[in-house]
C-alpha cells in the first residue's frame, strides 16, 4: 500500500489508471443489485426491436398482396397482423423504456450515497488537495453522465437488433440493391465523426467567446462605482460592444456549421432514393422487384437512419460516460490514513505530549522533525509564527484532520492513534479561524455537535460568550436562519455562535484559532471576554494573532519552521530581544498603546 | 428632434446615461410578449425570418412530394415504361435534394435572427445596467444580475432556434401533407390525418401539463444536491472536528432521493408517450383505407405507396422534441426577469435649478431619517451632527447599526425620508448630481481591481502622466510594492492579472483618490486584517489621505478613532454618543472598557495621554 494513494484525481488531462477490463469488471458489479430490472429491459428492448423492424416487412406483405390481386381474406390477416404488431411494438417499447429509466435513476442513487459516504470518511488532505467544487461535480454530475451512458448503451443494443433485423429480408429480396445501400453506410459514419470533431471545436470557441462576454458584463457590474465615479460609462461601452460582436460571429459561425449534419444525411439519403429509383426500376421491368418490395427498401431506409447515427455518435459519447465513471470510481478508492483503536478515553485530564513528531503535507518537504512539545493540563499556549512555521498543522494533527507520518502524539500518556476517533473528536473542541456556519437556524448552529442539548442549554451558552441580548434583538430570535454566506448576522455575531457552540460541546481540550478579520471594537470586546470564559478551566492552545491573547497566556511557543526558537511568558519574551521581539514589531506591535500614540505624532505633522 | 427624445427617454427611465435614441424603449413599457415581439421584428430580421417560413414550407414540400414521386415511378415501371427510368432518377434526385436545401438555408436564416437577438439583447440590457443609478446597483446582487445578462438572454436565443423552428416545422409538416392529400386524393382520405392532428395535439397539452411538476422537481432537487453537498465540504474541517459525519450523510440522501423519485416519475410519464403508437396506428389504417381503394380500382399501387409516404410525414410532429415548449416558456419567464431589471427605476431626481458649486466640505445632518425604499424598517433615526471642512470622522458601531447606509446619504445615494443633509449650508437635493458625485469619493470595503494596468486602475480614464501616478502611489505608501511587480506600473491586475492583498489594493484604491482629490472622502476601511504585515504602511497611508479634506472613516483601528477630530457612535440606527476621543472616554463607560481592555491600562492613563 503506498503512502498517499490518491490516485486517480488528477487534472482533466489524467492518465487512465484503471485498465478496461478492472473498469468493466467493476461497472458490471454496480449492476448487480439491479439484475432483475437489467433482464426486464434486455427482453424487452430485443422484443421491441422486433417488433418494429417487422414492421416494413408487414407492410410489403400487404401492398405485394394487392399486387398479386389475390385473395381479399389474407389482406384482412396480414393488416390485423400489423396492427396488433405496432400495439405490442408499442407495449414492448413502453416497457423497455420505463424500466430502464428507473434501473439508471436508482443506479445512479446509490452511486452517488456510496460515493458521498465514501469522500466524508476522508481525512483532510484529500479537501485541500481536491477543490470542493470537483467533487461535488464529480459526485452530482458524472453520476449522472455515467447514467446517461448507460441509457446509450441500451439504445445501441436496440440499434444493433434494429439493423440486424431490418438488412437481413432486404439482403434476401434484393442482394444488389442492399449492396449499394451499404455502399453509402460508411459514407455516413465518416461523415458523422469528422463533423463531431469540428463542431466540438467550434462548440469550445463558442463558448470561450461567451464566457468573455460574461465575464466582461460581471466585471462592469462589479466596478460600477468607479466606472460611475469616474465617468467612464462610454468607454466601457465601447470596449463592450466589440466583445459582444465577436462573440456574435463566432457563436454564428458555430451555429451554422451545427445545422449542417442533418441537411446533410439527409442529401445523402436523397442520392440514396434516386439510386432507388433507378435499379429498383430496372428491376421492375425486369419483374425481379414489386412496387411492394421498393416501398420495403423506403420504408427501411427511414427506420435505419436513427439507428445508424446512434451508432456512429456512440463512442465518443460513451468515453465519455466511462471518464464520468473512472472519477466516481476514483473517488470512491482514495483511501484515508487516519489510523485508530478502539481505545476510549474516559475523562480526559488535558497533558498533551508530542514526542519526536515527524510529519509532511507532501513527500520530501517535512514540516516537523522530532518536534517535541509538553502542554499541561489546563495549561494555556498560544503559538506564534510567520506564516508556514507550522502552526495550525500543530492544531490539525492534534485533531486527527492530518496522519503524521513518524513519532507520537499523546493524550495522558495514551497515543492518540490507540484511541477511537469519534470519540476522541467530541472531547476536543476547535474554533476555526473563520466561524463555519450550517444554513439552518441559530440555535440548531449551536446544538450541533451536542444533539440533546435543550434550549436552556443554549442560552446558557450564549449568555457564557457574551450574551444573549443581541440573539433577542433579532425578529426571531434563536429561530432565525442563516443563510449560507449570508448577512443576515456580521462576523462577530457568527464568532460568538461558533463559541456558544464549542461551550455546549464542553470538550476537554480546546483549540482556537484566531480570527484576523477585524471586527468593530464592542464586538471585540465581547469576543475577547468570550475568549476568556471559553478558556477556562481546559487545557488550551491558541494560535494567537491578538496583543490581548499573547499577554494574557500562560506559555508562548514560537515557532519557526518547524521548530521552538522561543519559549516563555510575553514579558520575558520581550525582554530577550530575540526573534519574538522581532515577531512582535511585525505583527503584534501596531495593536500596542505605544503604537498609537506614535500614530499621534504623524497626525499632528500632517495637520500642522 | 433626435436630441429631445434621447433626453426625453432618458428623464423616464431614470437613466445616468444613454447613447442614442432607445428603439426598445417603448416595447419594455408594454410587456414582455411585445417586447419580445419588438426584437423579433426588428429591422432585417422580419425579412429574414420571412424567408425562413418560406424555406420551411417548401423543404416541408418536397419532402412529403417525393413519396408521390416514387410512387408514380413504382406505377410507370409496372406498366413497363422502362424510358421513364432516366427522367424518374433525376426528378427524384432533385426533389430529394431539394428538401435538405430548403432546411439548411432555413436553418440558416433562423439561426441569424436568433443570434442577432441574443446580441441585441445583451447590448440593450448592458447599456440600461450601464445608466442606472448607483443606488440601483447598490441594491442588487451582481450573481442575479448576472444570470440575467447570461441566461435570460441565451434563452431568447434558444426560442427562436430551435424552439420556434421546431415548433413550426412540426406545424407545417401537419398541413403540407394535408394540402397534397386534398389536391392529389379522394378528398374524404384528409380526414385520416386531420383526426390524427386533433387527437394529437389534444394529447400533446394534457401530456406536457403533466410532465411539467416532476420535471421542475427534478430540476429543484438538483440545486438541492449541489447546494448540499457544498455545504458539506466547504465546512468538512467542523464536521470532522465534531465528528458529525452521519448528520451530513442522511442530508445528502434526502436531496438525492427527492431527485431520484422525479426522475422516475417523469420517466414514467415519457415512457408512455401516445403519440408513437397514435402514429404507427394511423399509418396502418391509411394503408387499410387506401387497399380497399385501390381494390375499388381508385388507387393505384404507387398511389397507395405515395399515400402512405405522406402520411408517413407525421412521424416529424410526433418525434418533435417536448424540449421546444419548455424552451419557449424558458424564454419568457426569462424575458419576464429582464424586463424587471430594465424597467427598474431608480428613486433619486435632479431636481429642476441644480447648483453647481465648488464645495468646502462642511457637513450637516438635520434630524435625518432614513429606511431603505420599500422597507419599513427605519435603518437611521434622528441623525444629528456637525463637521466642518478638512476634520477627519470616525464612524464606529456594530454591523448593522448604520455606518455604511449614513455614508452613502452624503453623496445623494438615496434620499433621506425626513430631516435633511446639508453641504456648505446647502440641502444636498439642491446640487446638481453631477457636481455632487464629483467631489465626493468613495473607497468600498473591499476595493475592486479592473483587469488593466495598475497605471490604469489607478487613474482610470482620467488624463494623467505616469509621474503623477508614482508620486500619487508614493503618498499612498504603494510605490514600493508596486515596483517589485514584474512589470512595475504596466503590469496587468485583477482577475486576469497579478492578485493584489487587501491591503494593496486599498492603497491603490487610495492613490487613486489623490489623482481625483476629492473634497469628502469616505472611506469604508472595516474589513481589515488585524496582523498584517503592512500595517504601518496602511495606516500611514490612510493618515496622508485624510489630510486637507473631509474625511469620514467607517473604521475599526483604534488608533484612527483615537486620532479623529470627531467619532460617532451609532447604535441600531442612533447616535448614542459622539464627540472627541477625551470626552468619550471620560462620558462613555462602554467606549472606555474598549480601550481599557485592549491596551489594559487604567482610565488615567489613557487620559493622560491625551495631554
Amino acid at each position: 500500500m503506498s503512502k498517499m494513494g490518491y490516485f486517480g484525481l488528477g487534472e482533466e488531462g489524467y492518465d487512465r489508471i484503471y485498465k478496461d477490463r478492472e473498469l468493466f469488471v467493476r461497472i458490471v458489479k454496480l449492476f448487480k443489485p439491479h439484475r432483475r430490472s437489467m433482464l426486464i429491459v434486455i427482453i424487452f428492448l430485443t422484443l421491441s426491436s422486433i417488433t418494429y423492424g417487422l414492421t416494413p416487412l408487414i407492410m410489403r406483405s400487404i401492398i405485394r398482396q394487392l399486387e398479386s390481386k389475390s385473395n381479399p381474406y389474407f389482406l384482412i390477416i396480414f393488416i390485423g397482423n400489423a396492427f396488433i404488431l405496432n400495439s405490442l411494438g408499442y407495449l414492448f417499447n413502453y416497457v423497455n423504456r420505463r424500466q430502464g429509466n428507473r434501473m439508471v435513476y436508482r443506479l445512479c442513487y446509490n452511486l452517488r450515497r456510496q460515493t458521498n459516504m465514501r469522500v466524508l470518511e476522508q481525512d483532510l488532505s484529500f479537501f485541500d488537495k481536491y477543490p470542493t467544487g470537483r467533487i461535488v461535480s464529480r459526485i452530482n454530475s458524472d453520476g449522472q453522465k455515467f447514467g446517461g451512458s448507460v441509457t446509450m448503451f441500451t439504445e445501441l443494443i436496440t440499434a444493433f437488433l434494429t439493423l440486424f433485423i431490418v438488412i437481413i429480408p432486404l439482403i434476401i429480396i434484393s442482394p444488389i440493391l442492399t449492396g449499394v445501400f451499404m455502399a453509402l453506410v460508411p459514407l455516413v459514419f465518416i461523415f458523422t465523426l469528422s463533423f463531431r470533431k469540428v463542431s466540438r471545436k467550434k462548440s469550445m470557441y463558442g463558448q470561450r467567446s461567451l464566457a468573455q462576454v460574461n465575464a466582461f458584463v460581471q466585471e462592469s457590474m462589479a466596478g460600477i462605482q468607479i466606472i460611475k465615479n469616474f465617468r467612464q460609462e462610454k468607454t466601457q461601452f465601447e470596449a463592450f460592444q466589440a466583445i459582444n460582436n465577436q462573440s456574435f460571429k463566432v457563436n454564428m459561425s458555430r451555429a451554422l456549421f451545427l445545422n449542417i449534419l442533418f441537411p446533410s444525411l439527409d442529401l445523402i439519403i436523397a442520392v440514396l432514393y434516386a439510386i432507388l429509383v433507378f435499379f429498383g426500376g430496372n428491376f421492375i421491368i425486369q419483374g425481379v422487384l414489386s412496387g411492394a418490395d421498393i416501398y420495403l427498401f423506403l420504408q427501411s431506409s427511414l427506420i435505419l437512419f436513427q439507428p445508424l447515427l446512434q451508432i456512429a455518435g456512440f463512442w465518443s459519447e460513451f468515453q465519455e460516460g466511462l471518464a464520468a465513471a473512472e472519477r466516481i470510481f476514483a473517488l470512491q478508492d482514495s483511501q484515508s490514513y487516519i489510523k485508530q483503536g478502539n481505545f476510549v478515553l474516559e475523562e480526559i485530564q488535558g497533558k498533551i505530549e508530542f514526542k519526536n513528531l515527524g510529519f509532511e503535507y507532501v513527500p520530501g518537504k517535512p514540516v516537523f522533525k522530532k518536534f517535541n512539545l509538553v502542554i499541561q493540563p489546563g495549561e494555556t499556549v498560544a503559538i506564534v509564527g510567520h506564516t508556514g512555521a507550522g502552526k495550525s498543522s500543530l492544531t490539525k494533527i492534534l485533531l486527527r484532520l492530518y496522519e503524521f507520518q513518524s513519532g507520537d502524539v499523546q493524550i495522558d500518556g495514551h497515543s492518540i492513534r490507540d484511541i477511537s476517533l469519534r470519540e476522541f473528536r467530541q472531547r476536543i473542541g476547535f474554533i476555526p479561524q473563520t466561524p463555519f456556519l450550517w444554513a439552518d437556524t441559530i440555535e440548531n448552529n449551536i446544538t450541533y455537535g451536542a444533539l440533546n442539548a435543550t434550549r436552556d442549554d443554549v442560552l446558557w451558552a450564549l449568555r457564557q460568550s457574551g450574551g444573549t441580548e443581541w440573539v433577542e434583538n433579532l425578529d426571531e430570535g434563536l429561530n432565525t436562519f442563516i443563510l449560507e454566506r449570508g448577512k443576515v448576522l456580521s462576523m462577530g455575531q457568527r464568532q460568538l455562535i461558533v463559541f456558544a457552540r464549542v461551550l455546549l460541546q464542553n470538550p476537554s481540550i480546546l483549540i482556537l484559532d484566531e480570527a484576523t478579520a477585524s471586527v468593530d471594537p464592542f464586538t471585540e470586546i465581547q469576543i475577547q471576554e468570550a475568549m476568556e470564559h471559553v478558556m477556562e478551566g481546559r487545557t488550551t492552545i491558541v494560535i494567537a494573532h491578538r496583543l490581548t491573547t499573547v499577554r494574557n497566556v500562560d506559555r508562548i511557543i514560537v515557532l519557526d519552521h518547524g521548530m521552538i526558537v522561543e519559549e516563555g511568558n510575553h514579558r520575558e519574551l520581550l525582554n530577550k530581544d530575540g526573534y519574538y521581539a522581532r515577531l512582535y514589531n511585525t505583527y503584534f506591535k501596531h495593536q500596542s498603546y505605544e503604537f498609537m500614540e506614535e500614530m499621534k505624532s504623524k497626525r499632528m505633522q500632517e495637520t500642522s | 428632434m433626435k436630441a429631445e427624445v434621447i433626453e426625453e427617454q432618458k428623464i423616464q427611465n431614470n437613466s445616468e446615461f444613454s447613447l442614442g435614441v432607445d428603439d426598445f424603449f417603448k416595447a419594455r413599457q408594454k410587456g414582455v410578449r411585445i417586447w419580445i415581439m419588438k426584437h423579433i421584428l426588428y429591422k432585417s430580421n422580419k425579412y429574414i425570418l420571412a424567408l425562413f417560413f418560406i424555406l420551411v414550407i417548401l423543404a416541408s414540400y418536397f419532402g412529403s412530394i417525393l413519396f408521390v414521386i416514387i410512387g408514380k415511378a413504382v406505377d410507370a415501371f409496372s406498366t413497363g415504361h422502362s424510358d421513364l427510368i432516366i427522367n424518374y432518377t433525376i426528378i427524384v434526385l432533385l426533389v430529394g435534394l431539394g428538401a435538405p436545401i430548403s432546411g439548411l438555408l432555413s436553418r440558416t436564416f433562423r439561426e441569424i435572427v436568433a443570434q442577432k437577438i441574443e446580441r441585441d439583447t445583451r447590448r440593450e440590457f448592458y447599456l440600461n445596467l450601464l445608466g442606472k443609478s448607483q443606488s440601483f446597483h447598490d441594491n442588487q446582487r451582481i450573481g442575479d444580475i448576472m444570470a440575467r445578462a447570461t441566461n435570460d438572454v441565451r434563452f431568447l436565443n434558444f426560442l427562436i432556434s430551435p424552439a420556434i423552428g421546431m415548433l413550426f416545422d412540426a406545424a407545417v409538416n401537419l398541413i403540407v401533407p394535408m394540402y397534397l392529400i386534398i389536391v392529389g386524393y379522394p378528398l374524404e382520405l384528409v380526414i385520416i390525418p386531420v383526426v390524427f392532428s386533433v387527437i394529437f395535439i389534444a394529447y400533446l397539452r394534457k401530456f406536457l401539463k403533466k410532465l411539467a411538476p416532476p420535471s421542475l422537481s427534478r430540476r429543484i432537487a438538483f440545486g438541492e444536491m449541489n447546494t448540499v453537498l457544498n455545504e458539506s465540504f466547504d465546512g468538512i474541517e467542523i464536521v470532522k472536528s465534531m465528528a458529525q459525519e452521519e448528520q451530513n450523510v442522511e442530508k445528502y440522501k434526502d436531496s438525492a432521493m427527492s431527485y431520484r423519485d422525479a426522475g422516475i416519475e417523469a420517466g414514467d410519464i415519457q415512457a408512455k408517450y401516445l403519440p408513437i403508437l397514435l402514429l404507427s396506428l394511423t399509418i396502418t389504417l391509411g394503408l387499410t383505407i387506401s387497399v380497399f381503394y385501390n381494390k375499388a380500382g381508385v388507387l393505384t399501387v404507387g398511389q397507395v405507396l405515395g399515400f402512405i409516404g405522406l402520411l408517413l410525414r407525421l412521424r416529424f410532429p410526433v418525434n418533435a422534441s417536448n424540449r421546444a415548449f419548455m424552451m419557449v416558456q424558458e424564454a419568457i419567464i426569462g424575458a419576464g426577469r429582464l424586463l424587471e431589471t430594465m424597467n427598474a427605476k431608480s428613486e433619486i431626481f435632479n431636481n429642476d435649478d441644480p447648483i453647481s458649486k465648488k464645495i468646502e466640505g462642511n457637513v450637516t445632518f438635520e434630524n435625518v431619517n432614513f429606511s431603505y425604499p420599500g422597507t419599513q424598517n427605519k435603518v437611521l433615526k434622528n441623525i444629528n451632527f456637525e463637521v466642518s471642512k478638512g476634520q477627519t470622522i470616525a464612524i464606529v458601531g456594530t454591523t448593522g447599526s448604520g455606518k455604511t447606509t449614513l455614508t452613502k446619504l452624503i453623496s445623494r445615494l438615496y434620499d433621506v425620508n425626513n430631516g435633511r443633509i446639508l453641504i456648505d449650508g446647502i440641502d444636498i437635493r439642491n446640487y446638481s448630481l453631477q457636481s455632487l458625485r464629483d467631489q465626493i469619493a468613495y473607497i468600498e470595503q473591499d476595493i475592486f481591481i479592473f483587469s488593466d494596468s495598475i497605471f490604469d486602475n489607478i487613474s482610470f480614464g482620467r488624463d494623467t502622466s505616469m509621474e503623477q501616478v508614482i508620486a500619487v502611489s508614493q503618498e499612498a505608501q504603494a510605490h514600493e510594492f508596486i515596483n517589485d511587480l514584474p512589470e512595475k506600473y504596466d503590469t496587468e491586475v485583477g482577475e486576469r492579472g497579478v492578485q493584489l492583498s487587501g491591503g494593496e489594493r486599498q492603497r491603490v484604491a487610495i492613490a487613486r483618490a489623490f489623482i481625483t482629490d476629492p473634497k469628502i472622502l469616505i472611506l469604508d476601511d472595516s474589513s481589515s486584517a488585524i496582523d498584517s504585515e503592512t500595517e504601518e504602511r496602511i495606516q500611514e497611508a490612510i493618515f496622508r489621505i485624510l489630510h486637507g479634506r473631509t474625511t469620514f472613516i467607517i473604521t475599526h483601528r483604534l488608533s484612527q478613532i483615537r486620532w479623529a477630530d470627531l467619532i460617532i457612535v451609532l447604535k441600531h440606527g442612533e447616535i448614542v454618543n459622539q464627540g472627541s476621543h477625551e470626552y468619550l472616554l471620560k462620558n462613555s463607560p462602554e467606549y472606555q472598557k474598549i480601550f481599557v481592555k485592549r491596551f489594559d491600562k487604567t482610565l488615567n492613563e489613557l487620559l493622560e495621554g491625551e495631554n
